[in-house]
């Protein structure tokens, strides 16, 4: 299959632009960086534009590749140095018909820089480029035109104008891009007066002549900025968004799951009512509804938290985050680009070892990798939210909006950044020895503020929910199966003269100095193949000991058991810290290049957590 | 005077980059539009001697002191 390869400035609008060329889902966010890796997808090429008639059986299609982006060809960061190294290899590639670059419509000047770069190295392929303007909405609502022929014209190449949010000449594009990747010769570059000057000259004699002026454009966005950069109002504007975040995932979350849980119990009752007494019966209650069930309750946080997330990635508040945190996160020896990943983490820590990627220096990066598994990840929620609810009254103020179990969530997140923080300095004291001769320093654009586009934060939210309950779901099923099969026999539902209980027991010991019995000891050990287990496999040994009790309520099971403010205190410690995550540590060892770096975080963060969980435990319990 | 000198809106012609910086930084300064007879403006100035906020061409950056300090500029 031919390709066609996607280009563009970070942040330019390139994702949501291949999105919209290939029908695929891939995330976007308006900070730069969000692209680290190369992603591809198909382009269906219009028949009719290829002179076919369009019933034409064959529908020519192309393979689209979005690359990273880039602000030149000389890279100084990991994703970019992926994106060059690949582009200048596939410029030379027969099977490249077309490269489009993307710019941004409002940030001409620079964009252009980087396409004239782009489109003078295709020209010596004898590759056809093709520019697309993107983000024309936002001129349009400064009444502003782009005349696309006559900077064709001066281009040598064709230009299309477009807004992959609105949709604004989509379709024109489609169109343009199918008749020439098909007779892709007919457009190959054509040498102008304005191509063949140095690209930042070029680059400012068009923007003079079409961009919009930065004054206009800018003025909202600087606006803005005085308030929110503001030494005082920016910092307390931070500390309330990032409470706000932590807040709502509790808050917001409660009806939703409320009803999910009674959903759950109620099913529950019905298919224990048709099944009758019997092992089936008790298998059914206990394993599917009491250990699954618990946990797809909490499905709706997780949905919560990537909305917010998005929401932030969306408006272009990220980055400002970013520059707000560089001087505190330098004296822990990270960038102010780490604090990117950091918040990713809190959704899950694979994407945001990838962000990781746009740290421009290397030491920086390997400590913000190493310490992203500490941000409470939402394979944690779970575990906060039951434990929470059976610990800490759920008392409200503010008339609602600040809620007691919510701020423990925020405590519970605040106490995995200050261990990221701690262990960060700890690391960064380390590796002092190999540093770099000289660190990259802190260089962010910051992007405009927009209003997030609802449709691809729709399918991140649905896709979160989804995701998770696949990849969590079947490894859940399985050993809530197993757990029950080894609790119910040999005595037929005697839990405490069960299997299990012989097998917990015997570790029982290791759990004693965080004041747990052999159940939490069984579910802990079982965590760490994913965190969400703890939830599932309690779920089900508490069913099966309160068989009488509501199905899905494990929290009030937790709570009549008599589960200690000190034993629960120290449970949290441990999730807190603890790496219980196989995918993590694959993923750490592929971006850090060794196993001894991923694997001894692994035991480093067990012990750790063990020991933070143990010194819980015995204050509180003293 | 550094671009780390521009007061919070005020406004500075780049006069050039300190030879004293890392090459690698340079080149990224340049192809940002760091050139010379470039009118920079300062947006904002953060707290603890954070990163300067500046304006550049269509372009807003934020750039810490040690990158900053590199940079001179003549008042206009």
């Amino acid at each position: 299959m031919q390709k066609i390869l996607l280009v563009g400035k970070p942040n330019s609008g390139k994702s949501l632009l291949f999105n919209q060329l290939t029908g695929l889902r891939q995330k976007v966010a308006n900070f730069p960086g969000v692209t680290v890796e190369l992603k591809s997808g198909v382009f269906n090429a219009l028949a009719h534009s290829a002179g076919q008639s369009p019933n034409g059986t064959q529908q020519p299609k192309f393979e689209l590749i979005d690359y990273p982006g880039t602000y030149s060809l000389k890279s100084w960061s990991k994703d970019e140095a992926i994106a060059i190294e690949r582009l200048l290899a596939a410029m030379s590639d027969e099977k490249t018909s077309v490269i489009l670059c993307n710019l941004d419509a409002t940030r001409m000047e620079r964009s252009l820089v980087f396409g004239l770069q782009v489109q003078e190295i295709a020209k010596r392929h004898d590759k056809t480029v093709v520019f697309i303007l993107n983000m024309v909405d936002e001129l349009l609502r400064f009444n502003h035109h782009i005349d696309t022929s006559k900077l064709s014209e001066k281009l040598g190449s064709p230009v299309f104008a477009v807004s992959a949010k609105t949709l604004i000449g989509i379709n024109k594009l489609q169109k343009g891009l199918s008749e020439i990747a098909i007779s892709q010769e007919k457009y190959n570059v054509r040498a102008t007066e304005i191509n063949q000057q140095p690209f930042a000259a070029a680059a400012k004699i068009l923007a003079k002549e079409y961009a919009i002026r930065p004054d206009v454009v800018l003025k909202r966005q600087n606006t803005i900025d005085r308030f929110l950069l503001n030494s005082v109002f920016g910092g307390i504007a931070f500390l309330l968004i990032m409470f706000f975040l932590f807040q709502s995932i509790f808050t917001w979350a409660v009806p939703i799951m409320d009803a999910t849980e009674d959903a759950i119990g109620l099913l529950g009752g019905v298919v224990s009512s048709v099944l009758g007494e019997g092992i089936l019966n008790d298998f059914m209650t206990d394993a599917v509804f009491g250990g699954v069930g618990s946990f797809l309750v909490f499905v709706p946080q997780i949905m919560i938290l990537t909305l917010i997330i998005g929401l932030l990635e969306d408006s272009g508040y990220l980055a400002r985050a970013a520059l707000i945190c560089h001087k505190p996160l330098s004296f822990f020896g990270l960038s102010g680009r780490s604090f990117i990943p950091y918040l990713s983490g809190h959704a899950c820590a694979i994407p945001a070892i990838l962000a990781a990627r746009t740290i421009e220096s290397q030491r920086k990066r390997f400590v913000t990798m190493l310490t992203v598994p500490l941000m409470s990840c939402s394979a944690r929620l779970p575990v906060y939210a039951l434990l929470i609810a059976v610990l800490v009254p759920d008392v409200s103020y503010l008339g609602g909006w600040v809620n007691l179990q919510g701020a423990m969530f925020f405590v519970l997140y605040l106490f995995g950044i200050v261990t990221a923080l701690i262990v960060s300095s700890v690391l960064n004291k380390m590796t002092e020895g190999s540093k770099e001769h000289q660190d990259m320093p802190f260089i962010l654009e910051l992007p405009s503020y927009r209003l997030p586009h609802w449709q691809p934060l729709f399918y991140r939210i649905l896709n979160s929910g989804t995701q998770f309950i696949k990849r969590a779901g079947p490894i859940i099923f399985v050993v809530s199966m197993i757990v029950w099969t080894l609790g119910y026999f040999p005595n037929n539902g005697d839990l405490q003269n069960s299997y299990l209980s012989a097998i917990g027991q015997w570790i029982e010991p290791v759990f004693m100095p965080l004041g747990l019995d052999w159940r939490y000891g069984v579910a802990i050990l079982v965590s760490f193949l994913a965190r969400e287990l703890f939830v599932g496999v309690l779920g089900t040994m508490f069913s099966m000991q309160n068989a009488d009790e509501n199905i899905a309520g494990l929290a009030a099971n937790l709570e009549i058991d008599g589960l200690s403010l000190a034993s629960g205190v120290a449970l949290l410690g441990f999730y807190v810290i603890a790496l219980q995550c196989v995918a993590t540590v694959a993923m750490l060892k592929s971006e850090l290049g060794k196993n001894r770096y991923a694997w001894g975080a692994f035991v480093a963060y067990g012990l750790l957590a063990y020991l933070v969980s143990m010194s819980l435990y015995t204050i509180l319990s003293s | 005077m550094t671009v780390w000198d521009i007061p919070s809106k005020k406004s500075a012609s780049i006069k050039s980059l300190c030879t004293a910086m890392h090459a690698d930084v340079a080149i990224r300064l340049q192809e940002m539009g760091f050139e010379e007879g470039q009118l920079i403006t300062c947006i904002k100035r953060t707290a603890f001697n954070g990163p300067t906020v500046i304006q550049l061409g269509d372009c807003i950056y934020s750039l810490e002191q040690s990158v900053a300090n590199h940079v001179n500029v003549s008042a206009i």
